[in-house]
């Protein structure tokens, strides 16, 4: 980060400097731009010396990234900010920065407000500001080498969020995270190497004509960071073994730092859409076919997790509004399943839930099956709606069984009266959360108002009758067991050796 | 140079298969930082393709330099490497109390549910 801050530093004090009319133009923006990514590191570790305000900042922080990331929804033009030449650090912020931005706020703020009474130490705040501002520097960055230290930065923080209980499970589910990252990374590392040698810059750009070798590699390592298809099975055990704020957080925002940097290239370089593409329906089917039969709240979600982001990444022009709302649902549902009195579909079952808590789950999970009335309707209509036929099939296959997933969660008894619910004692912090992520999830209907026709609204009726009905008929009775055997280390390894080579014949192809 | 880039990703090779095959955990870490010094190794040997003097601006000697850009690059990722290497070994300090053997397999079966 220190090279972007130094950088950022020079540009404002040359700023005056500059005279020709664009950069005139933007030298009231950029200088904002870089202040604004840089503030949460340094609020992150001043909070140290300020240990009463700590829950402040970070909600301040987030605040504040509300604020800019909704303002760049609007803007009407992109702004590039090019520091030094074309060797230096390359900005674009644009409205898909801006639905990133805008998800990671929100998403901050809710895991903030629930974390509020919980007795959090300073460390966990300032890691997680730590973390806002790194995910921050991802949705801005074009060119590889601030990405490359922006995502090992988040590599980091999510290690010490997840180790943060200290026990050795959590140590070890962490130890296993930075270990897969940090071997994707290397990967990476060498992929952003070969764009450099063909072009002599490190910007997104320069991947137009880059060997195929750098696209496998840079691919390889963004795939696995972003949890996506058989690369991304390190997800469900890292997801469900956190602490519920904490797999909250990596749900709901960690996992789209991998997908977003997808998802621009994709928009840059026209051969990479149709190889995504192959990936996104992959992953899609796959995290949806591990869901269907998962018998445990926690590891379900982040299965689920795995295929929504399927959706985000099949459509790149509309992956931000997709990746919004999946981002409120999955974090809401995350924050919800913690505060179940257990974590197994079968125990659950046997204890009706407190009436206001089925509520707010039964809202999540309508957001993500794509309901109408919640914005996950026009996420999954606008996502769906110009891809290749094959594609449109295999997505609505996942659509259902996305339904047939999350059904069971809705068909969880409830409890009439308060008195025979199973004990609820939620943090003070909960449905202050609640309120913000659901009615933002709400409130994002507004953006695209236009998606609600007869036709769309009968179909996502369709969907959601099909699966609830495979899911009384089927799922409710039969006992299925998937082998968890991939989940290993030295699997997760090994499998990206395999995508790697998958990726080789693919580009080569 | 064709021979040092053989031997380049050959220790790249050599890291990633040890961290798969290596049993021990603080083996793996090792491996990984194999691997890693692999990746440097390739940053200076494509920097050093248009030429091999220091580039340093002076006016002691003109030539051939190496192309600054990717080692400036590879300082970060030699940092942001070594910190993520000392960060894995507290790590693996605190899991050795409970595990002195650091087998990766039998942390694994008793950590995973």
């Amino acid at each position: 980060m220190s090279n972007l801050l130094s950088t950022g530093l020079e540009l404002l004090t040359q700023g005056s400097a500059i005279a020709d009319p664009i950069s005139l133009a933007l030298r009231d923006t950029a200088p904002v731009a870089i202040v604004w990514m840089a503030i949460p590191f340094f609020v992150g570790f001043s909070s140290y010396l300020l240990p009463k305000l700590h829950r402040y900042l970070a909600l301040g922080i987030a605040l504040m990234s509300l604020v800019y990331g909704l303002q760049q929804l609007w803007a009407p033009v992109p702004l590039t900010v090019q520091l030094l030449d074309q060797f230096g650090v390359t900005l674009l912020i644009d409205s898909l920065s801006g639905y990133f931005i805008v998800t990671n706020a929100l998403v901050t703020a809710a895991v903030v407000l629930y974390c509020w009474q919980t007795g959090k130490s300073a460390f966990f705040y300032t890691q997680m500001m730590i973390l806002h501002g790194s995910l921050n520097a991802v949705f801005i960055c074009a060119d590889f080498i601030s990405l490359y230290v922006a995502l090992e930065v988040i590599g980091i923080a999510s290690f010490l969020l997840i180790a943060y209980p200290r026990t050795n499970r959590s140590i070890w589910v962490a130890l296993r995270y930075l270990f897969v990252s940090n071997t994707a990374m290397l990967f990476y590392l060498m992929g952003a190497l070969l764009v450099y040698q063909a072009s002599h810059t490190f910007a997104f750009t320069g991947l137009q004509n880059a060997p195929t070798e750098a696209i496998a590699l840079i691919m390889v390592g963004l795939l696995t960071k972003g949890g996506i298809f058989v690369s991304g099975l390190w997800l469900p055990l890292t997801h469900s073994e956190a602490e519920t704020p904490v797999s909250a957080l990596l749900s709901g925002i960690v996992v789209k730092a991998g997908v977003f940097p997808l998802v621009r290239c994709a928009l840059i370089v026209d051969n990479l859409g149709p190889l995504l593409g192959i990936f996104s329906v992959g992953t899609a089917l796959l995290g949806v076919a591990y869901a269907v039969v998962e018998t445990d709240t926690k590891r379900l979600l982040a299965l689920s997790t795995i295929s929504q982001l399927g959706f985000v990444l099949v459509a790149p022009a509309m992956a931000g509004f997709y990746a919004l709302t999946h981002g409120l649902a999955k974090t809401a549902l995350f924050l919800i399943s913690g505060n179940l009195p257990s974590r197994s579909f079968q125990t659950l079952r046997q204890t009706p839930l407190y009436a206001p808590l089925w509520a707010a789950l039964a809202i999540a999970c309508l957001s993500v099956t794509g309901f109408p009335l919640l914005a996950g309707f026009g996420a999954k209509v606008l996502t769906l709606k110009d891809l290749e036929p094959w594609q449109a099939i295999a997505l609505n296959l996942a659509a259902v069984g996305t339904v047939i997933a999350l059904a069971k969660f809705l068909f969880l008894p409830v409890a009439t009266q308060s008195k025979d619910a199973a004990p609820h004692t939620m943090p003070q912090g909960f449905w202050w959360a609640m309120i913000l992520l659901l009615g933002s999830l709400v409130a994002a209907n507004g953006l695209y108002l236009e998606v609600y026709t007869v036709t769309e609204m009968l179909k996502a009726l369709l969907i959601l009758g099909v699966g609830c009905l495979v899911h009384i008929v089927l799922v409710q009775r039969v006992v299925l067991k998937l082998p968890r055997m991939f989940e290993r280390l030295d699997h997760l390894i090994g499998m990206m050796s395999l995508t790697l080579t998958a990726l080789f014949w693919m580009v080569l192809t | 140079m064709s021979l040092l880039e053989a031997c380049v990703f050959a220790t790249v090779l050599c890291g990633f298969f040890g961290i798969i095959l290596k049993k021990n955990l603080m083996m793996k870490i090792i491996s990984m930082d194999v691997m890693s010094t692999g990746v440097i190794a390739y940053y200076v040997l494509i920097a050093a393709r248009g030429g091999l003097l220091t580039p340093i601006a002076s006016d002691a000697q003109s030539g051939s330099y190496a192309d600054p850009v990717p080692q400036a690059v590879i300082l970060t990722a030699i940092v942001i490497g070594f910190s993520i290497q000392a960060l894995m070994l507290v790590g693996v300090m605190k899991l050795a109390r409970d595990n002195p053997t650091l087998e990766s397999s039998e942390i694994e079966k008793n950590n995973t549910p």
